[in-house]
């Protein structure tokens, strides 16, 4: 019984790994580039959520629209001011850039917040319910549910919708969508206002069910790698099979070996990773 | 023919360098010149497979702390001299580079990044948890010299020469590489790995020599720390920062230059060792926001460091160089 | 044969670039690849030099099976090729791209800088050879990968669009270049849309179309095949008519 409990929580925040990882690898898939500051998008998102709970009020629907739209903007003016110019630069420019906004972010938020741990006061999700002997704390479970429906949602944009075909456009070819009258710089901030949103409203769902600090932006950052690794890089649906796979792995790691080993497995997973299947588990070989 | 142009700037550098002790002897100044000789040297090392061979390690601590413990933990081990941990420090950051590089080169530079920053941190986490290396509290070296070998001085000045001597050899080895096939290949593969193996470059090979010179260096300097210091734990081997300082130092100066690590240390320790004594213990964490927003300058607007700056402003002495 | 391509296709996802070309190269020959746009001229090209792996089919190289060797095997081997869109090492000077391909056949650095000024100098790059090669315009750029590629020796050139965008000057020039590396011994294919080059050039020619080898023999004969007309009506003849005028 227990052993299952763990099983569904780490289900659940495989759930939001997969939420943010499916932001990162849409930012692959398109343009080829991994951003290292995707796990601070997350953090902030968190302490957005926390500054509209402090300062605004409002239920979780606030917070979470509030990280979802301030790291969009925020996304967007990363790409327009940073990473639309190092784009095609040398691999230096296009590692750096990202690598010292995570940096910057990170320890901004240190300094701003501070090192300690916080977590959001309680909210009307509260409590647990009993799901055939299995105890479920309310908030994971509501957090884990929307983020997988978010995620399936965003596949869906990409697929089935007219800005979805334009990005699809942009990424297989600029200079075909250029003819067909698609503008690609605006295609790419606007898939860098999604990746940064779908990490913020992440941010906003794990701030429901777990405390945190300004660290878990690199252990976010670093999830998301290896979840993007194993989903195949620049697929959703990959992000989302293997989100789950990766919370799942972190939950069972945590409870045979310790909490200690749960990230030191799935940075292991990662280079394992890279020797066996570097195309991800679904990507073709 | 310009070989004494391309000289006199390094005779002033050397000489400077081995008088600087003489004219600051105070401990203060002593200190500030070893920090920025193991800088450099950290710096340099990275620069062989960041800057030349273009692949950015954002994850180099892991050889700097593997070389750091492998003396010090011979000595808890063994009771030998820490000097004899040295090479096995540099056999494991070999291992290591190797694993690490035969997956990753193979795809774009990005994957070598990420593997780089991930290995790194999975060493950190793991090295807290292993009571053999001491765990989260770490490793001391000997409290007492038993004899010179043991590389324990009270002052920093024998420190400040040994770290001399290993950045002139390291800087010689990057002098005779730039001249060597293996320099060229190095700087053909950064820009155009399909051109160069069009033209029979062994591409993947070349990278993954790029990265064990690079990590066998930086492992050395990782033992010198450890050896001058007579301490080391995860964060100070493993932690970002290590990471980050080689990235930032190699890059404001000049990725891919030889004296461009030089450059950028320069610069950077004396800025460090400011804001360190003005705001004390409180400095670091604004030292990574201010080293966050150098980084990100930098990707932005002048990837090639002050080095290129330089060479814009004065076309003429860049023609003349690479009229050699 | 030196050459040997049999049945060669290449495809992305359903789309065929190529489909079952044949093409078989003798020592000494000049051969010349036409065809519109689009009809896989250089997606042949990769598979030949190695760059690109085909789907299927055959690729024999000096009796050697060279189908799925890599780029740098093809090198070693004496297999050359140049890009369409010029790859050189932007930020290394002329003397130093060159030298990157003298490396192939002389390890040591004086010999690979002796080998490549004798090549500048039979490139007619001399006067540029310090200038960094980002300096230079396409044409040069285009001659430096040239010189690039003759620096390692190769038996074999793969010439992509090598004498595009050059001027009535220039391209004289250019094609008294292919001739004196032509006249060195080695053995040359080359596409190009400029009709005058081929017809001066190539002792046979491939027409493509659409992924499919539509026409081959001599020139003069390829250029009134009507498979060949037609291919360009169809799809490039405008710029057929403007860049041979
Ligand atoms: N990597 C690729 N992925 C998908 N399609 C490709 C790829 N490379 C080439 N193609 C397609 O294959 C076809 C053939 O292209 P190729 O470049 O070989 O033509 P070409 O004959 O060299 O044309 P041009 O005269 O314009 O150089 C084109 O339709 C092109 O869009
Ligand atoms: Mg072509």
């Amino acid at each position: 019984m227990l052993l299952l409990q763990v099983i569904v929580g780490g289900l659940l925040l495989g759930a939001i790994y997969a939420l943010f990882s499916s932001g990162l690898t849409l930012i692959w898939g398109m343009m080829n580039f991994i951003n290292f500051a995707h796990g601070e998008f997350v953090m902030l998102g968190m302490y957005v959520s926390l500054l509209v709970v402090m300062y605004l009020g409002g239920g979780p629907a606030a917070f979470g629209f509030g990280a979802a739209f301030a790291l969009f903007v925020l996304g967007v003016v990363v790409y327009l001011s940073l990473i639309r110019y190092v784009l095609r630069g040398p691999m230096l420019a296009q590692i750096l850039s990202t690598f010292g906004l995570a940096l910057l972010l990170r320890y901004t938020a240190f300094w701003i917040f501070s090192a300690n741990f916080v977590s959001l006061p309680q909210t009307s999700l509260s409590g647990t319910i009993n799901v055939g002997g299995i105890l479920m704390p309310i908030p994971q479970l509501v957090a884990g549910v929307i983020a997988i429906l978010l995620t399936i949602g965003l596949h869906l944009m990409l697929t089935c919708t007219t800005i979805g075909s334009q990005l699809l456009a942009v990424s297989e070819d600029r200079g075909a969508a250029m003819l067909m009258g698609i503008k690609p710089d605006r295609m790419q901030a606007l898939a860098w206002g999604l990746s940064a949103g779908a990490a913020g409203i992440a941010g906003a769902l794990m701030a429901i069910a777990y405390p945190w600090s300004p660290s878990v932006g690199e252990t976010f950052g670093l999830t998301a790698f290896v979840v993007v690794a194993l989903g195949g890089f620049g697929s959703v649906p990959g992000a989302l099979f293997a989100g789950l796979i990766v919370g799942l792995i972190q939950a069972l790691s945590a409870f045979w070996f310790g909490p200690i080993y749960k990230d030191i497995v799935v940075y292991a997973l990662f280079v394992a990773l890279l020797w066996l299947r570097p195309q991800g588990l679904m990507g073709k070989a | 023919m310009n070989k004494i142009p391309a000289l006199s700037p390094t005779v002033l550098l050397a000489v400077a360098l081995l008088i600087y002790p003489l004219i600051f002897s105070g401990a203060f100044y002593l200190d500030v010149g070893v920090t920025f000789l193991l800088a450099a040297i950290s710096a340099s090392a990275w620069n062989i497979v960041g800057g030349y061979a273009g692949q950015v390690s954002v994850g180099h601590a892991m050889f700097f702390g593997l070389g750091a413990y492998a003396p010090l933990l011979c000595y808890k081990l063994y009771g030998w001299t820490p000097m004899a941990g040295i090479p096995f420090g540099i056999a494991a950051s070999v291992a290591l580079a190797i694993l690490i590089g035969i997956p990753t080169f193979r795809l774009t530079g990005h994957y070598f990044s990420m593997a780089t920053i991930a290995v790194a941190e999975l060493i950190r986490i793991y090295f807290g948890t292993w009571d053999l290396v001491g765990a989260a509290i770490g490793l001391q070296g000997p409290a007492t010299a038993r004899g010179w070998w043991d590389l324990t001085f009270r002052s920093e000045l024998p420190y400040y020469y040994i770290f001399l001597t290993v950045l002139a050899v390291l800087l010689s080895f990057t002098y005779l590489m730039e001249r060597h096939r293996f320099g060229y290949y190095l700087r053909a593969i950064k820009v155009g790995e399909r051109a160069a193996r069009s033209l029979g470059v062994p591409v993947q090979q070349t990278k993954i020599r790029a990265l064990v010179l690079s990590a066998m260096f930086t492992s050395v300097a990782g033992s010198l720390y450890s050896v001058k210091t007579g301490f080391i734990d995860p964060e100070s081997g493993f932690g970002i920062l290590v990471s980050v300082q080689m990235v930032i130092i190699a890059a404001l100066g000049g990725a891919g230059r030889l004296y461009g690590p030089l450059i950028g240390a320069l610069i950077l320790i004396p800025l460090q060792t400011a804001t360190n004594t003005w705001f004390g213990g409180g400095g670091t964490g604004l030292t990574f926001i201010v080293y966050g927003g150098i980084i990100v300058l930098i990707a932005r607007y002048e990837p090639g460091g002050i080095y290129d700056l330089w060479e814009q402003i004065s076309p003429r002495r860049w023609r003349r160089k690479h009229a050699s | 044969m030196l050459l040997e391509a049999h049945a060669v296709s290449k495809s992305f996802g359903d789309f065929f670039a190529v489909r079952d070309a044949n093409l078989s190269v003798g020592e000494g020959e000049i051969v010349g690849l036409i065809g519109p746009n689009g009809a896989g001229k250089s997606t042949f090209f990769n598979c030949l030099a190695g760059d690109a792996v085909p789907t299927s089919g055959k690729i024999i190289f000096d009796g050697q099976d060279m189908t799925k060797a890599p780029p740098e095997a093809h090198a070693r081997l004496g297999i050359g090729r140049t890009f369409q869109v010029p790859a050189t090492f932007e930020g290394m000077s002329v003397i130093d791209n060159v030298m990157v391909g003298a490396f192939l056949r002389h390890p040591h650095q004086g010999d690979a800088r002796d080998h490549a000024s004798r090549i500048i100098e039979l490139t007619g790059l001399k006067a540029q050879m310090d200038l960094a090669a980002h300096s230079l315009g396409t044409p040069g750029r285009k001659r430096l990968e040239i010189a690039r590629v003759l620096a390692t020796n190769p038996r074999l050139m793969l010439l992509d669009e090598s004498l595009a965008g050059l001027t009535p000057t220039e391209l004289q020039e250019a094609i008294r270049l292919v001739r004196k590396i032509h006249e060195m011994g080695i053995t040359i294919v080359i596409v190009e849309h400029i009709m005058e080059v081929i017809m001066t050039l190539a002792g046979r020619v491939l027409a493509f179309n659409q992924g499919h080898v539509i026409a081959s023999g001599r020139p003069e004969d390829v250029v009134k095949d009507e498979a060949v007309i037609e291919a360009y009506l169809g799809r490039g003849s405008h710029r057929v008519r403007r860049r041979s005028a």
